[in-house]
Parts: structure tokens; C-alpha cells; sequence
């Protein structure tokens, strides 16, 4: 069975002296160090990454490992959009079931700042469909256009939204790591400009720089060795259309239910067993969706279960959900998310997680999206 | 018999008001319509151009007749406003419009005759026996200088006309042409905004030229102004039509439904084809229409037209509804819809 | 600049969806557009569903606030889709105008 034994993240936000390869190398030093492995003793690395061919004309990114790591071993790419980082770590986990005694490297990483955020948005819209970049969608428009019809249909309103946001700042303060360390309150997001009607600037996650990476080993002398370990119980990837029109259901993400409902199957546990989760919030309306598709909440109750703050870290909730900060307050370098989330995860189940550590957690679940719902990522981890 | 077969227009939702215009630079808007007699006029948004302002009318013409597309071998783009100085709107309204591909195509040029220039030669072609049906379409998005004239009668609009041999709505009687090389408008390469000669766009040029071109068609024809039921001329701004057509020997009631720069604006080579949309609604079988068209440069087509009992029920459109349904725009929205800013 | 081949090859495909009717499934406004959108914002984005149950997405112009909400009947027109450069090939595409 694959363990995670190690996990180090980079600072989130504009993080102006580090170009992307930078940021890789120090998450690579820093999960290493962690888990007192040298180089040689890697098998191999899976690398999540978005926009580095986009934006900076970069690819080949497993060769430039390959020259920070100075080994020569397989090192992969895997890009699903904003699942990229879940996508790597999917694909290193069936590695580690189809090969034993192995030590792998999973690193997920992005660079954003170095460009306008017009840039920025045109090149994240490569997540999306042709003709919704044609129609002139970005990608808050798609998340917005999901919004309105969920608010629409579920008779609730913008101030529902606004509870996701509040809950993850507040979280957020609480994490050394996260891009934003400030509180707000609901009426601070109901009062910042609208990005896309009906989604706000307070309700979307921001454009962040950072790199994080785990290392996962189905070696069980190595395990033993280690000061702190999780055990990866269930990691399943699910696709479904890129184009939000061509999906089933316009309130649902088809992708998370069944990656989800694969998930809890393989790992023998029921939803009431999960203590803590790091869910896809890009924007406050995923993150109601995510807890409806991952099965904690019925459909079109999300917008009101928020607002009874059972989620949020110290109310003696059953379930806390992104005590990292989630995507609006830690950060949202792209290919970094999906490490950071369960990365954040296997701090909580090891009792590394400081300020914001839940009590008495056996289980977690980390859930990673790409695009309007193209990929969904679900992974969960015990203790 | 060449005519047309059936017609279609389209005017853009937004108009500006003349006092809109006038106070950002300190006129008085009264004496600015007294001289123009212009009330507002018609722009299109910042996401229309001429190419699009022309599948609309090509469309609605195209729409009430049952025409196979096929047999449509001629198709003209006459503008002032062309998407491209070097690429033929022509062939992208055919491809949109579904016609294809062994027709003629091209883009006229003649300042505000382009497209009646374009009537005659597809008149001709289809006499020819070249092709049984020919689409003529006038488009512009007209441009004017800020805090020039122009930009108080510049205006967008564009007209379809789908002429053949049969089923004939308006019977094309006869034509004439009058030409010279008198340079009172024009745009050089490159330039946004078109020049003019001020007080010289006047006498030898608007006037002389429709005045010569309307005289050798009456001497043709043997038709005086008393023959016709409407007068529809180039309107250039509100007083020019009404000047010329009293000159002419036209009575102000012949022209008074054609007058529609006074709350359309003039949109260039479509201006006098929308003086002919508006009377179209009312003229009734056996009227005769004298169309005359002025282009800068300069130029006049006339042409003696004559309504059939085929312009009835489908084949005649709505106008004074249509262009009701409007939105008004303030000064910057106006200049961000004509992106000058 | 938009490949030349892209627009052309689009091109094709949006003939066949002109002139048709249909009524709104979704929509937004967007605030803050990509590149080649930035002078037509904010502009409102609608999901359609048209007669023949095919969806398409566009931008919907010539409204009325009132014209924003799931329902609203509509229909596709010609209109340029976005600015590239002064250079490049002018894309033409689907927008939608309430009935």
C-alpha cells in the first residue's frame, strides 16, 4: 500500500524573485530535507504544471527536472488544467501499484505573476472549450454561469456565496503558507466588484505563484523509518466534456460524483468517516458544489448548510472543510493545488498542522478539478 | 423586363441626438438643426460593421422569396466602409448568405453611389443572360470627423436589393449615368475619416450632378417630375434632397416620405436606397418612383422605377415600425461604438 | 494574430447556426474579459438552447436588463466575435439579440 511520508510547501502569492523552476527546486530541497531522502534515492518524479508552455514557452519541464534532480530516472507530466497537481499525484500512485519498492516524487507547480492579469485569464481560458473562449467566456464566466443558474434554481442569492470565502480567510489567517492571511467578513464580499455576474472578486480565487510536493513509497522499510506517515486509501481521476454545455446537468459536476463514489468504494469507508477535507473552491459556488457531488451534502442544500458555519475549523464540526485556506485564501498556483490539498491533509492526519490542527481526524479527503468540471480528482488518505 | 424581385434593409438599433453632439463643443443645437435639419441619427455598435449590417438585409431580403440560391450569380457589395481595403465583402456575405460558389463577385467604390452604380451593371448581366437573379447590397458605417459636420449626418444602415426577370416587385424602366471628376469628398489610403470641400460639395457638386443626371433621363424617357408619385434623392443632409427636388420641379409632398435623414442620418451608400425603403411601404401599383443617388467624386445614377401589383402582402416590409424600436446613446458611447476611442 | 485557417474553417460552422431562435439555459456578465475582448466589456454571455436542442454560446447584445434571466427567447445573428490585432483576418461569429 502507498504512503505518504513527506510533504513541503512554498510560500503562495506573488512571489516576485522565484521564476517557476526556482519554486520547483526549493519544494524539491524542502520535501527531501523533510524526509531526510537524498536524490539518488528517487525512482521517480511526477510533475503537475498548466501554463508553463502558455505563458513562457516552456515544455519539456521532466528534462529540466531531470537537471535540477541531477539523476536520470522516468520523470512525467501531467496536465488536467487546474487538476494537473491531482492528475501527477493519480498517476503516481498507479505507478507505486504497478511497481514495488519505490520512492516517488510528485511536485506540482506554477508560475503566474510574471504576466498581466488579462494574460493570465486568456491563457487560464485554455481550460475551457474553443467556443467558450470565442463567446468571449473566461473562465469566471463559466464558474459564474453555474453560479447564477444554482442561485436561480435553489431560490437563494449572492449572499449564500459569500459564507465560502469568509470561512476560508478566516482559515486562511491561521496558515504561515497562504497568500492571504487577512479575515473579511460577508459584507466585504458582498461589496467588491463583480468579475462575472454573479461572481465577485471576494468570491474567486486569486492569480497566485507557488510550488508544493509529497513523497509517496510503498517501500515498507522506508515507511518504518519515517517520523510521519498517511496511508493512500483511494485515488481516482474522472473526466467528463470540456464544454459546460455539452455536461448532463448544469448544477453538478458529474466528474466529482463518480470520481468520489469510486473512491469511497476502493477505500472501504463511508462520507461520516471523513474529518477534514480540502475541496476545489476557484470560486465560492465550487465549493457548495463540491460538497453536494462529493456526497456530504444533499443537492441544492449547499447554499443553505454554509451558512450554518459547520464547516469551519473550532466549531466542533463533524467535517472541517480547507483549513489550508482553501483556493481563495492560500492561493491558487495552479498545478500547485492539487499536491497542496493533500499535502494539507497528511499534516492533519499527523498532527503537524498547528494553529488549525482538527482533533481526533482517522480520515480526509482532498478533491482537485480542471476546467468548469472537465477532471475531478479525488483522493482520501488515513491516518 | 430587369427589376427587383424583393428588397431588405437594416437599421441599427442606437441613435444619437444632434443636441447630444452639439453641446459637447459648445454649439447651439437649434441653429445646428436649422442648418442640417437633422434630428438624430442612426450608429451601429461597436460589434457591427458594414460586412454584418449587410447579412442582415441580405438576409431579410433572401427571406420572403423563394429563390434558389444557386441561381444567384452576381453578388455586390457596395460600400464606403469596406471591412478590408484588400479582401471582398462580397464573397464573405455570399458564404454566409449560402451562396455558392460559381457566382461573380466584387466590391464597388463610388463614394455614396456605389451600390446604385452596382444596380446598373447587374441590370446588364442579367439581360446579359449571365445569371437570372443578382444581389446588390449598399452598407456602411458611416465615419465622420469629431467636431466637423459630418458628424452630425454620418450614420450606419445598410440595404439589399435581389433583382431578376421574374415576379418582379419594381420594374427598373430605365436608367441613366452622369460622371466627372470633381473632388468635393474623398479619403485618401490610410486615412480614418473621409475630407470635403465644405461650400463646394454644394453647387458643383451634389447639385450640378443630379440636376445633369436627372435632365438626360427625363429627356430620354420623355417623363417630367408631374409623371412620378415619389421623388427619392441622395441626402446628404436634410436640406439638399428638398433643395435639388424643387429645382427639379418635384413638389415637396413627391418627396416628403422619402426624407428619411432627418431621423436616420445618412448612411452613405445606403441613403438614398433607404429614402426608397420608406416609400416602398406606401407606393402602390402603377406609381412611378424617380430613384436618384449622388456619389462624391463625382457622380449620379437616376433611374425610373415602376411598382407591380407584386408589391403586396410578404414582399412588402415594414418601415416606420421598424426603425421605431431604437435606443438612444450618449456622446462617449458613441465614440467607443465607432471606436474612436 | 488569429490564424487566417481557424476563422476560416469556423466560419463554415457558424453559417449553419444564423438566424436561428432559441431560449436562454444560462448566463453571466462578464467584468473583466481576456485580451481580445476587453473593448466590448462588460458584456453579458448566454447559453441558448435552439429549436433543434443544439446549444451555443454567445454574446448577447441590444438588450434590456430585463432580457437577462433563464427563458428569455433570443436569436443567433451576425456579429465580429473579437479584435485581434489591425492586422489580422476580422473573426465574425454567433452573438444573440432578445425577440
Amino acid at each position: 500500500m502507498t504512503h505518504i511520508i513527506g510533504y513541503y510547501t512554498t510560500q503562495f502569492g506573488e512571489l516576485w524573485e522565484k521564476s517557476l523552476f526556482d519554486l520547483v527546486e526549493e519544494a524539491i530541497n524542502g520535501v527531501l530535507k523533510q524526509t531526510s531522502l537524498s536524490n539518488k534515492q528517487i525512482d521517480a518524479v511526477f510533475f503537475g504544471n498548466m501554463l508553463a508552455g502558455v505563458l513562457e514557452n516552456n515544455l519539456h519541464s521532466p528534462s529540466k527536472i531531470a537537471e535540477i534532480l541531477k539523476i536520470n530516472i522516468p520523470i512525467f507530466r501531467a496536465e488536467a488544467a487546474c487538476a494537473s497537481g491531482g492528475a501527477a499525484f493519480n498517476l503516481a500512485k498507479n505507478y507505486l501499484d504497478a511497481n514495488s519498492n519505490k520512492n516517488v516524487l510528485v511536485i506540482g507547480a506554477e508560475k503566474m505573476t510574471d504576466y498581466s492579469p488579462e494574460e493570465a485569464i486568456t491563457a487560464l481560458s485554455a481550460a475551457a472549450s474553443g467556443e467558450e473562449q470565442e463567446a468571449g467566456l473566461t473562465f469566471p464566466g463559466l464558474y459564474a454561469m453555474i453560479a447564477n443558474f444554482y442561485l436561480e434554481k435553489y431560490q437563494y442569492t449572492e449572499k449564500n456565496l459569500a459564507y465560502v470565502s469568509v470561512k476560508n480567510h478566516y482559515h486562511g489567517s491561521l496558515n504561515e503558507k497562504a497568500h492571504f492571511r487577512k479575515k473579511i467578513s460577508v459584507e466585504d464580499v458582498l461589496k467588491s466588484p463583480y468579475v462575472a455576474y454573479p461572481l465577485k472578486v471576494l468570491d474567486s480565487s486569486p492569480i497566485s505563484d507557488g510550488a508544493a510536493a509529497v513523497i509517496l513509497t510503498n517501500n515498507y522499510d522506508m515507511i518504518k523509518k519515517q517520523k510521519y506517515s498517511a496511508t493512500v486509501l483511494a485515488s481516482e481521476l474522472i473526466t467528463d466534456t470540456i464544454s459546460l454545455k455539452e455536461r448532463k446537468n448544469l448544477d453538478e459536476i458529474l466528474a466529482t460524483k463518480n470520481a468520489a463514489n469510486m473512491a469511497f468504494k476502493k477505500a472501504k469507508i463511508n462520507r461520516r468517516d471523513i474529518g477534514i477535507a480540502e475541496v476545489h473552491d476557484c470560486f465560492s459556488i465550487a465549493e457548495i458544489l463540491a460538497m453536494e457531488d462529493l456526497g456530504f451534502w444533499k443537492k441544492g442544500e449547499g447554499g443553505k448548510k454554509i451558512k450554518e458555519w459547520g464547516t469551519m475549523y473550532g466549531n466542533g464540526g463533524d467535517l472541517i472543510v480547507n483549513t489550508s485556506g482553501g483556493l481563495k485564501a492560500a492561493g491558487h498556483p495552479v498545478g500547485a493545488t492539487g499536491i497542496k490539498q493533500i499535502g494539507e491533509i497528511f499534516l492533519q492526519l499527523t498532527k503537524q498542522a498547528e494553529k488549525r490542527q482538527v482533533k481526533n481526524v482517522k480520515y480526509g479527503l482532498a478533491h482537485n478539478v480542471g476546467g468548469s468540471g472537465g477532471t475531478a480528482v479525488v483522493t482520501i488518505l488515513g491516518s | 423586363m430587369i427589376g427587383i424581385v424583393s428588397y431588405g434593409f437594416y437599421i441599427p438599433k442606437y441613435r444619437i441626438k444632434t443636441e447630444s453632439i452639439a453641446e459637447v463643443w459648445g454649439k447651439n443645437p437649434e441653429d445646428v438643426k436649422k442648418s442640417l435639419l437633422i434630428e438624430e441619427k442612426a450608429v451601429a455598435g461597436i460589434d457591427e460593421d458594414s460586412l454584418t449590417m449587410a447579412f442582415e438585409s441580405a438576409s431579410s431580403a433572401l427571406s420572403t422569396v423563394d429563390v434558389d440560391r444557386s441561381k444567384i450569380k452576381i453578388v455586390l457589395f457596395g460600400s464606403e466602409t469596406h471591412p478590408y481595403a484588400v479582401n471582398p465583402a462580397s464573397t464573405i456575405l455570399a458564404e454566409f448568405l449560402g451562396i455558392e460558389k460559381n457566382y461573380l463577385a466584387y466590391d464597388t467604390e463610388f463614394a455614396c453611389k456605389a451600390a446604385t452604380g452596382a444596380l446598373i451593371s447587374a441590370q446588364g448581366l442579367i439581360k446579359s443572360g449571365y445569371s437570372d437573379y443578382a444581389l446588390v447590397t449598399a452598407s456602411d458605417k458611416g465615419m465622420g470627423k469629431t467636431h466637423d459636420v459630418l458628424e452630425y449626418t454620418a450614420a450606419s444602415a445598410s440595404v439589399s436589393l435581389l433583382l431578376g426577370k421574374d415576379d418582379l416587385i419594381l420594374e427598373i424602366l430605365d436608367f441613366e449615368s452622369f460622371s466627372s471628376d470633381t473632388p468635393d469628398f474623398w479619403r485618401r489610403e490610410g486615412m480614418r475619416y473621409p475630407s470635403h470641400g465644405g461650400r463646394f460639395t454644394g453647387k458643383p457638386s451634389y447639385f450640378y450632378h443630379i440636376e445633369e443626371s436627372a435632365k438626360s433621363l427625363f429627356k430620354k424617357t420623355g417623363l417630367a417630375p408631374k409623371d412620378f408619385s415619389y421623388g427619392v434623392f441622395h441626402m446628404p443632409n436634410g436640406k439638399f434632397p428638398v433643395q435639388v427636388a424643387k429645382s427639379l420641379g418635384f413638389s415637396f409632398a413627391q418627396i416628403k416620405d422619402s426624407l428619411t435623414v432627418d431621423y436616420l442620418g445618412n448612411s452613405y451608400t445606403a441613403s438614398a436606397l433607404i429614402g426608397l425603403m420608406a416609400v416602398l411601404e406606401k407606393a402602390k401599383p402603377g406609381d412611378l418612383i424617380f430613384l436618384c443617388s449622388y456619389g462624391s467624386g463625382a457622380g449620379s445614377d437616376s433611374f425610373v422605377l415602376r411598382v407591380t401589383k407584386n408589391l403586396s402582402g410578404k414582399n412588402r416590409k415594414e418601415f416606420i415600425k421598424i426603425i421605431k424600436d431604437k435606443k438612444y446613446i450618449s456622446y462617449p458611447t458613441y465614440l467607443k461604438f465607432m471606436e474612436m476611442i | 494574430m488569429i490564424s487566417p485557417v481557424k476563422i476560416w474553417r469556423r466560419q463554415k460552422e457558424i453559417r449553419k447556426v444564423l438566424g436561428k431562435k432559441g431560449k436562454v439555459l444560462a448566463w453571466t456578465k462578464i467584468y473583466t474579459p481576456g485580451s481580445d475582448f476587453k473593448k466590448y466589456a462588460p458584456y453579458p454571455v448566454v447559453l441558448v438552447e435552439l429549436k433543434n436542442k443544439e446549444k451555443i454560446y454567445g454574446q448577447l447584445v441590444d438588450y434590456k436588463n430585463a432580457d437577462l434571466k433563464v427563458g428569455s427567447e433570443v436569436i443567433s445573428i451576425l456579429r465580429k466575435v473579437r479584435s485581434s490585432t489591425n492586422e489580422g483576418v476580422i473573426a465574425y461569429g454567433v452573438k444573440f439579440k432578445p425577440l
